[in-house]
């Protein structure tokens, strides 16, 4: 699997916009979208769990490549918690009820749109990971508090 | 630890340090990625590593969230860093 490049990150951004999906980026891709100088391999999307919106997350997925069965479509209309997708052009993973985060309306409220990619406040990156509560994310926490630090001062003007 | 006196390339930055608590050599970080179009900065972040069992199936499903960490913790190796603290 090569690496998720950025005219890819373009095509999901496009074709969610496209079908009307509900999503944000969450996790450090939507950290380094706020400009986070980190290194991950693979997406995380915070999606709206509805009925409506699943089917047409699967739609968009379906058109960037995807190749989803009758069964795994089904599921990530009903809206399982936790999808883990390899079957495609590049790893995502698509998240319906992430730790820390009560209410995907409230997080879309507050989300930042960077460039058309609709991006998590930081607050909510760093409750979310704080929540999980990972030796990986106790790892990059402090760096990511410190980038949050860096981030205010630079937009709360 | 202070860090607003350590050395920095950028003059801009020591006003910035000034009023965040930010380690000096992160903050150097953070400027340096502001300064890149987000493109570049994607393609710095994103790079693929295998992870052992984790990458090695094409998809995976759980009803909550709450399954799929334990099913991390139970599957994955230690070293990867998916249990929790």
């Amino acid at each position: 699997m090569p690496a998720f490049e950025y005219r890819q990150a373009e095509e999901v951004r496009d074709a969610l916009a496209r079908h009307g999906v509900r999503y944000l980026f969450i996790g450090k891709s939507g950290a380094i979208l706020l400009g986070f100088p980190d290194t991950t391999q693979d997406a995380d999307l915070f999606v709206e769990k509805t009925p409506a919106n699943g089917a047409a997350l699967v739609r968009a997925l379906r058109e960037l490549g995807f190749m989803l069965t009758d069964l795994q479509s089904e599921e990530i209309c009903r809206g399982k918690d936790f999808v883990q997708l390899k079957n495609g052009p590049f790893d995502l993973d698509l998240v319906f009820a992430p730790d820390g985060l009560e209410c995907f309306e409230d997080a879309w409220q507050r989300r930042i749109e960077i460039e058309g990619f609709p991006v998590c406040h930081i607050d909510d990156i760093i409750a979310s990971k704080a929540a999980t509560n990972r030796v990986k994310d106790r790892e990059s926490l402090p760096r990511l508090r410190s980038f949050r630090e860096y981030w205010l001062s630079k937009h709360s003007r | 630890m202070d860090t607003r006196a350590w050395p920095s390339y950028n003059p801009g930055m020591k006003d910035v340090a000034a009023k965040i608590d930010v380690p000096a050599d992160w903050l150097e970080d953070f400027e340096a990625a502001a300064r890149r179009p987000l493109a570049l900065r994607w393609k710095y972040a994103f790079i693929h590593t295998y992870k052992p069992v984790l990458d090695d199936a094409a998809y995976r499903s759980f009803d909550t969230t709450e399954e799929y960490r334990h099913w991390c913790e139970l599957n994955l190796p230690d070293w990867l860093g998916y249990a929790r603290v």
